[in-house]
């Protein structure tokens, strides 16, 4: 195979088919993400944009096909993945500032057992201090409102220093100028050749934010620039209506033995 | 610094175990009065008294660091679980060579512990009950089977005097050299396995799915913690009673968490809380003549928790009540001095005084109410009282005119920007202007272009008028302030 | 090892108690009967909630109750003890509430806090009482009850008839009353177990239903506890109730099936004990898990499976049974 060519290619899926408890979510998903690119990913709810993602990291079970992150598998190239979860999947109480929380997204780095070093600290200080929250540092996470922590979160995704970015809806329950600061600083790092897949539920803002889109509904509907995709046609078919059958009959496919 | 002190603290007490022992079996002991028996508790004079309390104090920290875990990643009903299911593991542990080994009943308790956890995971992924159902059903069956062989070694010849039932309610005194030598090389094991792994245990529990993502080995780290706890549970059975353990585990980890923010400080917190509860437990069985050590290291736990739950300063719910009481009257004493500048500004700042009968009819209280709150402002130093009247102090006048220049903002900001009729601004700015921060009240100003009206055409006291210090004179009327110019 | 485990005596185990030991025997059996249906019929909703933890948590804490109200009213009728336990129960719910609402500690800590303490509080208690002489409370009986004696206790006696011992027959008035109100409150109880928003859409006092509910498991576990203990009571509530959501997913089978494995458990656990001369009521739990077990392993070779996937298909939560009743 021509490795160079494929060793560039930030994200590579083929066919990837997943499954929740037998019931299948997404179907056949073939793509290839080129570097350099702010990427939405829409789709209804329950479309399958977050395990898509996830399946992509490999936190859930694949039914079939493979992924590839510049060019390897995941485990290989782990390090080159920035990857900011919703704002819902973690405990806020939990007993940690939010100097702490940027920091574990140096840890991907670090040896076991190692403690960060002052470069770390200092790397978290200045992701901190982009995503102005350097203020907070020593605060307790939960006492932040809904539109710091996503920044915390933002934060700790930039302080991995990656190649390619996963982000689950990182504008849930953000203000408006917060949304226009977090969007300012994926384009910064999208000219600066890293490649962003953002899950984004807001059409209206969908076709301003990203330069290319990847519509999902249970199977790849499109994916190219936006103004290719974003046509009323590929919407109808990506928000219209459910995949009733595909989904029927699949699920009489898990169920019989 | 924080990392040496577990490990150092630990030492000391494994030292502390004496090789000669001049002992009396505690049963023996007698001592009658409570007095006498308090007194050979502190002079540490016998052997098996000192493992007593030795073995409650690391069983206290082993706990309490396994606890912390239980409690961030919300699986104290797992710690239940699991130390109710180890108690046929004790059972078979006894029936290896029919005698109290500690190390056979370890590994017997341990392997019962593990399939327990097993076996949750078992039923979680095979059928369609709940985490919660999944806990009881191993909780209570485990038991069940462990009740059996111990009604059964009770009926063998020699079962019966075993000592098994100390495992029940635990006994700190029948704790042997053994026992007190596995409870420290557990701790040892549980210190130091979090102090090295203290990054990887943290971001395991706090986040799982990113730690996945960074490619660490989640379930390895689960695994471990799991082990540490059956360890722990396993260790500290004989001390506390297989019933109690949980509590042991939970109780110090829970009021730690009411005291601090950070992971690091709630591990030593607890450590020491579990230390100090072991060692009351221990304190009190012995006094108590041989009375069952587990509930009072529970009680003597629980009270601390108790302490931490209502008087912890930041999430205690006596310090959330001051605070919101002290709040409340902050609120009241800036509600009067707004009254107090409104009488003035009605009187056109002819006048420094305000009268309290003019006061009183502004607010629409009686005369003993206003003088009731004004004599509450004045501890602060806001206004100087006299006997019919009362006038601002510099720093009351600043107040004042803070609070009436929050409150005309806010109202105009919300007819301005929200575009809400002007008569319905009133009751939100009554709220917004305590709460309304100097760098919200620039960023209004700004987004207000300086406006010096409120909607309601009231005057809005700018940064002059509050650095003057007093009411407006005659001669400053010229900057606007004073009666509106017709 | 010989020792530990009596020959297997098909006479002995199977044939002597239903034949020369059948006065004792019956009301054994009919004992652990009616606890193990008495409560797993309440369980059956505590499951429906997820909450089967919170019978684990009042079966524990109502040991202080029972020792305090021996302590206030100096005698053990049953009315003094029953108050006592059911106003602990009762407060275990406050404080896991009351815990969990004004602070940060999750509900599993606070579960765990609330019925440790209380438990740990009726042990001391119990303890110390006994090193005085005071009382003499039998630390086993806590754990595992004594349901071997039952049949021991002079018999009620009823407009002259020898019914049987006090012990079983308030346990039987118990079951019957709880099946009934199953019976009367049947719409109110699911709808308030499935959708407590529906409920109280509807106008329903769903805060009523689950302070009823936590009632009815206090009045289960304290007449449980004397036959079975406090620790034991937990298999019972929890144990039967999943097997029976194992082979149907609809409520009404359940119940019956509840009923069927507690009459099961009963009998086969007192085989067990007989068999292997142990705590009847720890025999009997351990059969209950073991049929439990069987339905599991059984659900798994996928006869049943198959079939029970099918109904869900339809249903609205897979977990809950269809609400076709209503």
């Amino acid at each position: 195979m021509n490795a160079p060519d494929s060793s560039s290619t930030p994200l590579e899926v083929h066919d990837l088919t997943v499954a929740y408890h037998k019931k299948p979510v997404l179907y056949g998903i073939d793509l290839q993400v080129p570097e350099g690119s702010l990427i939405g990913i829409i789709g209804p709810n329950g479309a399958g944009k977050s395990t898509f993602i996830k399946a992509v990291m490999g936190l859930l079970p694949v039914s079939s096909g493979w992924v590839k992150i510049f060019g390897k598998s995941y485990r290989e190239n782990c390090h080159r993945v920035g990857y900011m979860p919703q704002r819902e999947s973690v405990d806020w109480d939990f007993p940690v500032s939010v100097m702490d929380v940027v920091l574990m997204g140096r840890y991907g780095r670090l040896r076991l057992a190692q403690r960060p070093t002052k470069q770390d600290r200092e790397i978290a200080r200045n992701c901190l201090e982009k995503v102005k929250m350097l203020p907070f540092a020593n605060r307790q996470i939960g006492n932040l409102s809904g539109g710091q922590q996503q920044r915390v979160f933002l934060a700790r995704a930039l302080a991995q220093e990656s190649d390619l970015y996963l982000m689950d809806e990182p504008f849930v329950g953000v203000d408006a100028a917060t949304e226009a600061a977090i969007i300012a600083l994926l384009r910064e790092l999208k000219s600066r050749g890293k490649t962003l897949l953002v899950v984004h539920h807001d059409l209206a803002s969908a076709k301003e934010y990203f330069d290319k889109l990847i519509l999902l509904n249970m199977r790849l509907v499109a994916f190219g620039d936006t103004d290719e995709v974003f046509t009323p046609e590929i919407l109808q078919t990506t928000y219209g209506g459910r995949l009733t059958i595909l989904s029927e009959v699949a699920q009489t496919l898990s169920t019989t033995p | 610094m924080r990392r040496l002190l577990l490990p150092l603290l630990l030492f000391g007490c494994v030292f502390l175990v004496p090789e000669v022992a001049h002992a009396v079996r505690i049963s023996e002991l007698t001592d009658s009065t409570m007095m006498d028996r308090a007194v050979r508790f502190f002079t540490f004079r016998d052997a098996s008294l000192r493992n007593a309390l030795i073995g409650s104090m690391l069983l206290g920290i082993c706990c309490g660091l396994m606890g912390t875990f239980l409690v961030v990643r919300k699986l104290a009903l797992m710690g239940d679980a699991l130390s109710h299911a180890v108690l046929p593991g004790v059972a078979l542990g006894f029936l290896w060579n029919m005698a109290k080994d500690p190390l056979a009943i370890f590994i017997g308790a341990t392997i019962a512990g593990l399939l327990g956890a097993g076996t949750i995971q078992l039923i979680r992924n095979t059928t369609r009950h709940k985490e919660d159902a999944a806990l009881g059903f191993v909780l209570a069956s485990f038991f069940g089977v462990g009740i059996c062989l111990f009604t059964m070694i009770q009926n063998v010849p020699g079962g019966n005097k075993s000592g098994l039932d100390k495992f029940m309610f635990g006994q700190a005194a029948s704790l042997g050299r053994g026992d007190v030598w596995l409870l420290a090389v557990i701790a040892v094991l549980a210190v130091g396995t979090v102090a090295i792994f203290y990054k990887e245990y943290t971001i395991t529990s706090f986040d799982a799915g990113f730690a996945r993502s960074l490619g660490m080995p989640v379930q390895i780290f689960h695994y471990s913690l799991m082990l540490l706890l059956a360890f722990a549970i396993v260790s500290s059975l004989q001390a506390v009673g297989v019933v109690l353990v949980s509590a042991m585990l939970v109780i110090p980890a829970a009021a730690a968490f009411m005291l601090t923010d950070r992971l690091g400080i709630m591990l030593l917190l607890a450590a020491i809380f579990g230390l100090c509860s072991g060692a009351v437990g221990a304190f009190f069985s012995f006094v108590g003549r041989n009375l069952p050590t587990g509930p009072f290291m529970v009680l003597a736990a629980a009270a601390v928790f108790a302490i931490a739950l209502f008087f912890g300063p930041r999430h205690g719910i006596v310090s959330r009540w001051w605070r919101q009481r002290s709040r409340s009257a902050r609120v009241q004493r800036e509600n009067t001095l707004k009254a107090i500048y409104h009488v003035l500004e009605g009187n056109e700042f002819r006048s420094e005084h305000v009268s309290l009968r003019e006061l009183a009819e502004r607010r629409r209280e009686t005369l003993e109410d206003v003088q009731r709150q004004l004599t509450a402002v004045r501890r602060t130093g806001f206004v100087t009282l006299f006997s019919d009247a009362v006038t601002f102090t510099p720093s009351g006048w600043q107040r004042a005119c803070e609070i009436v220049r929050n409150h005309r903002l806010w109202e105009l900001y919300l007819t301005n920007a929200a575009h809400i009729a002007a008569d319905h601004v009133h009751e939100d700015a009554e709220k917004i202007e305590h709460i309304l921060g100097e760098d919200a009240v620039r960023q209004l100003e700004k987004r207000l272009n300086y406006a010096r009206r409120d909607p309601h055409g009231k005057l809005i006291p700018g940064i002059e008028d509050i650095s003057l210090g007093s009411i407006p004179q005659p001669a400053d009327r010229a900057t606007g302030f004073g009666p509106a110019p017709h | 090892m010989q020792q530990l485990i009596p020959p297997f005596d098909w006479h002995r185990i199977f044939v002597q108690p239903w034949t020369t030991d059948f006065s004792i025997t019956i009301w054994v059996v009919l004992m652990g009967f009616f606890v193990t249906a008495a409560c797993g019929l309440v369980g059956n909703y505590l499951l429906l909630r997820r909450m089967a933890l919170i019978g684990d948590a009042i079966s524990h804490s109502i040991l202080p109750g029972l020792v305090l109200a021996f302590m206030i009213f100096k005698h053990n009728s049953t009315w003094v003890m029953f108050l006592g336990a059911f106003s602990a129960g009762l407060l275990t719910v406050a404080i896991i509430e009351f815990i969990h609402r004004q602070s940060r500690i999750k509900p599993d800590a606070a579960i765990c806090i609330a019925f440790t303490v209380l438990f740990a509080l009726g042990v001391a208690l119990m303890s110390s009482l006994e090193s005085q002489g005071t009382i003499h409370i039998d630390a086993e009986c806590v754990l595992y009850g004594e349901i071997a004696f039952i049949p021991l206790e002079p018999p009620t006696v009823w407009n002259g008839m020898e019914i049987g011992p006090p012990s079983a027959v308030r346990m039987g008035i118990v079951l019957v009353v709880v099946a009934l109100a199953i019976a009367v409150f049947y719409k109110e109880l699911l709808v308030t177990a499935f959708d407590g928003g529906l409920a109280k859409s509807l106008g329903m006092r769903t805060s009523v239903w689950h302070y009823a509910l936590m009632g009815a498991l206090a009045i289960v576990v304290v007449s449980a506890f004397e036959a079975v203990g406090a620790i034991l009571a937990v298999a019972m509530l929890i144990v039967p109730p999943m097997f029976a959501a194992q082979l149907s997913s609809i409520l009404p089978v359940r119940l019956g099936l509840t009923v069927l494995h507690a009459g099961l458990s009963a009998v086969l656990g007192l085989h067990l004990s007989v068999w292997l001369n142990c705590s009847g009521a720890g025999a009997m739990v351990v059969a209950a898990a073991f049929l439990f077990v069987l339905a599991w392993l059984g659900t798994m070779a996928g006869s049943i499976r198959n079939r029970s996937l099918a109904v869900d298909r339809c249903s609205r939560d897979e977990n809950l049974p269809q609400v076709r009743s209503l």
